[in-house]
């Protein structure tokens, strides 16, 4: 009778779900630091194309933001303007805007100031996924060898930049 | 000294559980009772070193030992002492560790009680439960180490989880789901053993039956007390959302439930035995997945320990589980007998098993719902929910089909119903469906799932009095006992059967209360100045003023609270509270809740200025209360039903002998061999 | 077989309750006020876990429930209004979906699973003594199932 083998071939069935589970968890661990930061190859809100590999060799602070985010975004907005101001140089700032529409984002930016670095569109938060984003606003620091340097949950203040910047900028005052 | 001794009691642990697991093995080959009897005390030592290294933990904790990272991160030196112990189960290590300390308890429990008793099936038992254990010992020895130092040693620590110091229901709702989840290994491991000895017998099925009533009990008042935990705590005026780890509790529950009652058919008929292993398989496994989805990362969830390098672990694990079960129960299935219905469609085990169909298809729907987004992103990159609007419509449907089986069942007898008795037994449910259907619509419910609720909880609570007083009478004419005498003798010698219609009149109770307050509860957002007021209904909420201090058990703790006045049905001060936790980033409500025996009144405040005005969140609640009134039913009808019975004369010995009374009737109604 | 037939009756009434409770309740929902109220319930709330706007009071939640309370008062219908946040926000701020393999997929799960048991129920002829040889109610059918009763007693 077949029925004695086929019966079987359940075993594999079952094994799908709980491989996908595996690779989840594999994949969801989100990189810390010291892992190679994902790539990404993203449209900024002024229509440009923006990727990893232009980066390459130069440190960058990726900052997920939403224009819905108030206050946290808003609070935080001025300490990026800070940022670029004084190591826009040495750091390339970008942001990417988390789960929001371009034309509310780019209210945002004329409502509190557009610093001029790149914003980028995460059409189905890809890159958010990529890196684990829990919310809105969350900052990440790449080195110049493309690895994470730090990791802010949550608005960065005027007090703490530079101590965050430290790995990848030289920092005095 | 103390967590590094912990730390080794971790690392014994570890080698205890897995000479255990040798012994066991080796000694079931054998029969060497020499062998099985080191390998069950090596698991009472798997018990001692996990309850020393909890032990250490909660002296850490106590002692607010910073150089332990657990305790750095999940303690403050102004952390209370009830919450630093609680703060055991607070986080992803420690609730490894106090799940450990669970999981070995009840394998040495179970390991002691049947010492003497199924010799054939204790090796492999103790071999599953074993494995499990020795499981959960290597997570905390490796990615989940408990007792991780740090250095340098801070002089403070942040703090426990700001939700999780907030209410001491926190010092409840955890331990109990725990003890549900890991005592539910305990079928597991006598389905496995039933199966690797081929005693597939009703043997197993008689002590599976209890053994799993006992962690379903639990695992059911841990699901409550955490609705009613959410609910006294969140302050979002619910207390179930359809996260996905409410979800996680729900699923093995689901199956437990399911296993439950197609036991009952199995036992009397001696067939479904694929059946009921599946559902005890699935139910493990799905515990696991229940940890798995807390404590991986992968969904978002407000439950989610930090995400963590034990994901991985727990995906292994239930891939052995899982593979390793179903593999077995292949393996076996000639001697399984064939799938032969068990008999009529219109009888009480033909409602079961319809049940069994009903509480798949749910526990479908919620595992769906629950890994659904997830899917849909690994494949179409596209991100989607699916919440309680989704969950409800989906799951309505099948909850009142269940709810109508809850009734239908009881009052079909064993084997298949004549039209009389039909007739007989649905008359008078019948009328109470239709009665309280009229009721509701002239009281002016309109929406169809209260109202079916209602039809349907009437029509559950009739067959359930109607069973208690057939059999009352019954008991009076032929004995001339007094009624509460013979309700009470009843119910005692037949303890499953009627603790379970305390258990469906329990869920029939929830059944109204949930469909009530879902569907009428009332609300208002109000922004108050110091004297202002705002009504809801015949309730006047008035504000007084805002007070803002230090929590006089943790000044670390700044609470600021709206002193308010109520005035209506119920009155009296009430004073919801905003509290600043130096550990979380957001403020953390605390409502004021009002409980009367027809509404609760509940009041979150959501905001305050300086100029003392205030912004609440006033909702009125119909019936909650009795959510958890009918939590407590179901859980005293369980216990009802699982106590032992007093040993009666007559009684047969329920463990390694069939039971010789339920031959006879199928042998006549189902053709049995 | 009138058992079949009672039950078929009994399923009836209470699919034709829940039909005839469904026609009614979709006559009831008008206000403005509620109907804002059942779109918040709809959506999710962007920056907490799994809770619905409706249930949660974020600056996020409130801005939307704000939004949605403007679109109602605009007189826009619900679809406009959902359309709307889909569009800012993607199809993740809807927590039910219109999406029909989140819909189907339970469905026809339950329906595979209904169809097989009947179908593995009704499969095999037997004997059916209890249900064609029960002698019509001589003894009184409460007598008989008592001694069913005392029967099961037995086996507690």
């Amino acid at each position: 009778m077949s029925g004695r083998w086929l019966r079987w071939l359940l075993l594999p069935a079952l094994g799908i779900p709980v491989a996908w589970l595996l690779v989840a968890s594999l994949g969801g661990s989100v990189p810390r630091v010291g892992d190679p930061a994902p790539e990404f190859s993203l449209v900024t809100l002024d229509g440009r194309t923006v990727s990893s590999a232009d980066l390459a060799g130069r440190p960058y602070l990726l900052n997920f933001w939403a224009s819905w985010c108030v206050p946290a975004c808003v609070e935080e907005h001025p300490v990026l303007l800070e940022a670029h101001e004084r190591f826009g140089d040495q750091v390339a700032v970008i942001g990417v805007l988390y789960r929001d529409s371009p034309e509310a984002a780019r209210r945002f930016l004329q409502t509190y100031g557009d610093g001029g670095w790149p914003h980028l569109s995460d059409p189905g938060e890809r890159l958010a996924g990529a890196w684990g984003v829990i919310g809105a606003p969350e900052t990440f620091l790449v080195d110049a060898e493309g690895r994470v340097a730090a990791r802010r949950v949550g608005p960065l203040t005027a007090g703490e930049l530079d101590t965050f910047l430290q790995p990848v900028a030289t920092v005095d005052r | 000294m103390i967590p590094t001794l912990g730390h080794a009691a971790v690392v014994a642990g570890l080698a205890a559980t897995l000479f255990a697991s040798a012994a066991f093995f080796l000694g079931g080959r054998r029969r060497d009772a020499a062998l099985i009897l080191l390998g069950r005390r090596a698991m009472y030592a798997a018990l001692a070193l996990a309850f020393l290294a909890c032990g250490a933990m909660v002296w850490s904790l106590l002692t607010h030992d910073f150089s332990v990272r657990y305790v750095a991160r999940n303690n403050a030196t102004t952390t209370p002492p009830f919450y630093s112990v609680i703060s055991l189960w607070a986080a992803l290590e420690g609730s490894i560790l106090f799940w450990t300390l669970l999981a070995t308890g009840w394998a040495a429990v179970v390991l002691h009680r049947f010492r003497d008793r199924v010799p054939s099936l204790m090796p492999w038992v103790g071999l599953t439960l074993a494995l499990g254990a020795a499981f959960f010992f290597a997570v905390m020895a490796w990615p989940g180490d408990p007792f991780v130092r740090t250095e340098p040693v801070g002089v403070e620590g942040r703090g426990p989880n700001a939700l999780l110091q907030n209410h001491p229901f926190m010092g409840l709702h955890p331990p109990l789901l725990y003890l549900g989840y890991t005592g539910l290994a305990v079928p597991f491991a006598f389905g496995m053993a039933a199966l690797v000895s081929r005693r597939t017998d009703e043997a197993w099925l008689g002590i599976v039956r209890r053994w799993t009533l006992v962690p379903w009990i639990f695992l059911t008042a841990g699901i409550v007390a955490g609705a009613w935990w959410s609910y006294e705590v969140l302050g979002w005026g619910g207390y179930w959302a359809w996260d996905p780890v409410e979800n996680a509790a729900l699923l093995p529950w689901l199956t437990a439930t399911a296993f439950i009652h197609s036991s009952m058919v199995a036992e009397r008929r001696g067939t479904l035995r694929v059946w009921t292993h599946a559902l005890v398989i699935a139910t493990f496994v799905l515990t696991l997945v229940g940890t798995f989805l807390t404590r991986s990362g992968v969904v978002e969830s407000v439950h989610s320990f930090t995400a963590s390098a034990i994901g991985p672990w727990f995906a292994v694990a239930i891939g052995v589980a899982l593979i390793g079960s179903a593999a077995l129960l292949l393996w076996r299935l000639p001697d399984l007998g064939d799938a032969r219905p068990p008999g009529e469609p219109v009888s009480r085990e033909g409602a079961f098993l319809f049940n069994n169909v009903l509480f798949l298809s749910v526990t479908f729907a919620v595992l769906f719902g629950t890994f659904y987004p997830m899917l849909r992103e690994a494949f179409s990159g596209e991100r989607v929910s699916l919440g309680a609007p989704w969950f409800n419509q989906v799951n309505a449907p099948v909850f009142a089909a269940l709810l109508f089986l809850m009734g239908v069942g009881p009052a079909l007898p064993w084997g298949g119903a004549s039209w009389a008795t039909v007739r007989d037994r649905f008359t008078l449910p019948l009328g109470a469906f239709a009665l309280a259907l009229a009721m509701a619509v002239l009281l002016g419910i309109r929406e169809p799932w209260p109202l079916a609720t209602f039809g349907l909880a009437a029509f559950v609570l009739t067959v359930t009095g109607e069973e208690f007083v057939r059999g009352a009478r019954a008991r009076r004419r032929t004995r001339g006992e007094a009624a509460p005498i013979a309700t009470w003798r009843l119910a005692s010698h037949n303890r499953r059967r009627y603790g379970g219609y305390v258990v469906h009149a329990g869920i029939a109770l929830m059944a109204v209360a949930v469909a009530v307050s879902g569907s009428f509860a009332s609300d208002v957002t109000a922004t108050l100045r110091p004297g202002e007021s705002v009504r809801l209904g015949s309730y006047t909420v008035t504000h007084e003023r805002a007070v803002t201090e230090p929590l006089a058990s943790d000044p670390r703790v700044i609470e600021t609270r709206a002193e308010l006045m109520l005035s209506g049905p119920q009155s009296g001060a009430l004073a919801p509270a905003l509290r600043d936790y130096p550990s979380s980033e957001s403020l953390i409500a605390t409502p004021a809740v009002r409980t009367a025996a027809g509404e609760d009144l509940y009041v979150t405040l959501l905001a305050f200025d300086p100029s003392g005005a205030v912004t609440l969140h006033v909702f009125v609640n119909p019936l909650v209360v009795w959510i958890w009134i009918g939590g407590g039913v179901v859980a005293l009808g369980a216990v009802f039903a699982a106590w032992p019975a007093r040993r009666r004369a007559t009684a047969p010995t329920p463990v390694e002998a069939p039971t010789p009374a339920a031959r006879p009737v199928s042998a006549v109604e189902g053709g049995e061999p | 077989m009138r058992p079949r037939l009672l039950l078929a009756s009994v399923l009836a009434l209470v699919v034709a309750t829940g039909a005839a409770a469904v026609l009614l309740a979709g006559a009831g929902t008008g206000s403005d006020a509620a109907r804002a109220e059942r779109l918040a319930a709809e959506l999710r709330c962007p920056d907490c876990a799994a809770l619905s706007v409706a249930d949660s009071h974020t600056r996020a939640a409130d801005a939307i429930r704000g939004e949605i309370e403007r679109l109602v008062a605009e007189g826009r219908s619900d679809e406009e209004v959902r359309r709307h946040f889909v569009d800012r926000y993607g199809q993740w701020i809807l927590l039910a979906p219109g999406d029909p393999l989140a819909w189907w997929a339970p469905v026809l799960a339950a329906a595979v699973g209904i169809a097989a048991f009947s179908v593995w129920m009704t499969r095999s002829p037997r004997a059916r003594p209890a249900a064609s040889g029960a002698p019509a109610a001589t003894p009184p059918v409460a007598d008989v199932s008592r001694v069913r009763e005392e029967l099961e007693a037995l086996d507690g």
